[in-house]
């Protein structure tokens, strides 16, 4: 049997790695992994393994401080780097930093500067080093991820966990789709031989944590999308699909990291 | 960052006044008894806790974290290569061909570091990479496969040739993550040195000047460093083996020897050295490989001024406390209790303590090695 899953998903309906459409790869993580830092974490989903630290916040160097968002509140800043040894064949980089890692560390600097409370630290700089030890698909959300335990392990306050998952659909949904023929399943929390060939997005969202007098009123907990990347091409009538496995997929990993996080307490 | 990037001697140096500097100083350089800042004896080192094979991508891996916070991950991948003969290597030496691929190049061996806030090509990475690489392509057994193993009778080169047409090269990635507090190369060099016992080729199955061909069996995999069995190791017999080299960093102050400085350390240390051994096949003892002077920042430092040229203190003190002495390690005039920025140079009896206090039975490096072979590498 080819390992393709255009061709044997149909067929299995089991994933090229066994798992079914809406199955999460393991998530394991820890906090507190690394003392030089303000918090740190180490985050595995499948083969995709993170280790993130955060320093700050602490006073902007000179020269930065002067301009105009650093007096409103801290300055986000993010640095990604990927370990030539993550993927499978060993990858040499031209001097600095590649596309990928840079791409991948704006979009994180965007979504935790609107996240975090950042009007607590007037004139300081919270720096997130990120370093991916090995990358199997989902690298985005496994780093959103990871930077919000080593945040929480760092003290940093946000109104709640942001968490991020990627959703991608079982073949390439280039036509629209029909409601009474519909043999596409979306598909959760993809790898890497599945991003390679499949649309997929990353989505991130975050629930507030009720506050206020009438907090124990509120039954259900507001789920707000704050990051949405797609890159591949895909028919629009599947987005909405897609979103709902992907922030489904949100909320369970968000179940896991507080789990981490209260699980750390104990030790 | 400018200047820290600029920084290319011995890491950062701390910010620390003349008078600090010159009481480091000399509770360092106490005969025969140095008191170091953190109570360690000379050469103790500090507690660190290593892992090794801790990523299934690579072919080999290990982290090391000191209890500082610093921690290093280290990924060894290898890759199947051609051999091409440069026209250099034709050129040079008796019989070009024939030595170079049956002997293994330096340049099979590729290592880069990532230190968080340094770039690829920035003086310090590239430094420290080139110090580790030399010693570990350098290390070469001479004759042959006495006591150890056939298969490492060209050092770390000759294991990397396959055939006459081709041969592994070898990619060390070393990742820093955290800014360095001391100068990191003993914490590099422990975890390069442990990434590389871990690390396993796959098994070969073609023959000869065949095309490579290997078992896809990774359980069969053979380690880059062959190690004997249990019983062996139990036995004592575990010295028969080659092992990659160690750099440690030693630095000297006044006449005492100093193991695995703190960066305070560094910064009032007359001269640092990163000395590389490896255990020598047939004596079983070790086997010095390289010695490199490391630029000490103490050069960069303030000089403190004595009273007696102190235009404020006219007057105030008796003449009689501003006494310079001949100081024994340097040769230069100083006043106790002042600080001066060292000038460089060191006395011979001074270095030659230095390697003793390595080399000797049951000495440092021997301790450090055997320390590395006891984490579990299963």
């Amino acid at each position: 049997m080819p390992l393709d899953t255009s061709t044997t998903y149909p067929l299995t309906r089991l994933r090229l790695d066994g798992r079914r459409w809406n199955e999460l790869r393991l998530l394991q993580a820890q906090i507190s992994t690394n003392p030089a830092s303000s918090g740190s974490s180490y985050l595995s989903m499948g083969n995709t393994a993170i280790m993130c630290s955060v320093h700050g916040p602490a006073e902007g160097r000179r020269g930065e401080a002067s301009g105009a968002a650093g007096s409103a509140g801290a300055i986000v800043e993010v640095d990604v780097n990927v370990a030539g040894f993550a993927s499978v064949d060993r990858r040499r980089k031209a001097g600095g930093s590649d596309k990928q890692s840079s791409r991948i560390a704006t979009t994180l600097r965007a979504a935790f500067q609107s996240h975090l409370h950042t009007y607590l630290y007037p004139h300081s700089t919270i720096s997130i080093h990120v370093s991916v030890l090995s990358a199997d698909g989902s690298l985005l959300a496994a780093a959103i991820n990871a930077c919000t335990l080593a945040l929480v392990d760092a003290g940093i306050p946000m109104p709640g966990l942001l968490t991020g998952c990627t959703s991608g659909m079982s073949g390439s949904a280039s036509t629209p789709r029909d409601p009474r023929n519909d043999e596409l399943d979306p598909l959760l929390d993809l790898s890497l031989p599945e991003e390679q060939e499949l649309p997929f997005l990353t989505v991130g969202t975050t629930t507030c944590v009720p506050v206020g007098e009438n907090h124990m009123d509120d039954e259900e907990e507001e789920t707000k999308v704050a990051v949405l990347n797609m890159d591949s091409k895909l028919h629009c009538t599947y987005i909405e699909t897609m979103l709902a496995v992907g922030m489904d997929g949100c909320n369970q990993i968000r179940e896991l990291l507080e789990g981490v996080i209260k699980g750390s307490n104990r030790g | 960052m400018s200047n820290q990037r600029q920084a290319s001697s011995a890491s950062q140096t701390p910010h620390l006044s003349p008078a600090e500097l010159s009481y480091l100083y000399t509770s360092l350089s106490l005969p025969k008894s140095p008191i170091r800042p953190d109570g360690r004896s000379p050469t103790q080192f500090r507690p660190l806790t290593a892992e090794s094979n801790i990523l299934p991508g690579t072919n080999g891996s290990a982290r090391i974290g000191f209890a500082d916070g610093t921690q290093a991950i280290v990924g060894v991948k290898a890759e199947v290569e051609k051999t091409v003969l440069s026209t250099d290597t034709l050129a040079s030496g008796e019989g070009g061909e024939s030595t170079a691929a049956t002997s293994g190049h330096g340049s099979w061996v590729q290592m880069s570091i990532e230190i968080p806030g340094f770039r690829d090509d920035d003086a310090l990475p590239v430094f420290l990479s080139e110090m580790m690489r030399e010693s570990l392509v350098g290390a070469v057994v001479e004759g042959g496969d006495g006591g150890g193993d056939v298969m490492m009778a060209g050092g770390l080169k000759g294991r990397l040739v396959i055939n006459k047409r081709w041969h592994w090269r070898l990619y060390i990635d070393v990742l820093l993550l955290s800014q360095p507090l001391s100068y990191p190369l003993p914490l590099l060099s422990l975890t390069t040195h442990l990434a590389l016992l871990s690390t396993k080729l796959p098994k070969l199955k073609s023959q000869g000047e065949e095309d490579p061909f290997f078992d896809d069996d990774w359980e069969v995999a053979e380690y880059l460093y062959p190690r004997g069995s249990k019983l062996k190791a139990t036995s004592g017999l575990a010295s028969q083996y080659v092992r990659p080299p160690v750099t440690l960093l030693v630095v000297s102050v006044g006449e005492n020897v100093i193991f695995d400085p703190s960066r305070e350390e560094i910064a009032v240390a007359d001269a640092v050295l990163a000395i590389s051994v490896t255990r020598d096949t047939e004596a079983g003892n070790l086997k010095l490989l390289s010695i490199r002077t490391i630029d000490p920042p103490s050069r960069l430092t303030q000089p403190a001024v004595p009273n007696s040229e102190n235009v404020n203190m006219l007057g105030a003190t008796a003449p009689t406390e501003d006494i310079a002495v001949l100081n024994p390690a340097t040769g230069e005039e100083e006043v106790p209790g002042v600080w001066r920025p060292r000038r460089g140079g060191v006395k011979r009896s001074v270095i030659a303590n230095m390697i003793k206090t390595v080399l000797k039975k049951g000495g440092v490096g021997e301790e450090v090695l055997e320390g590395l072979e006891g984490v579990e590498v299963e």
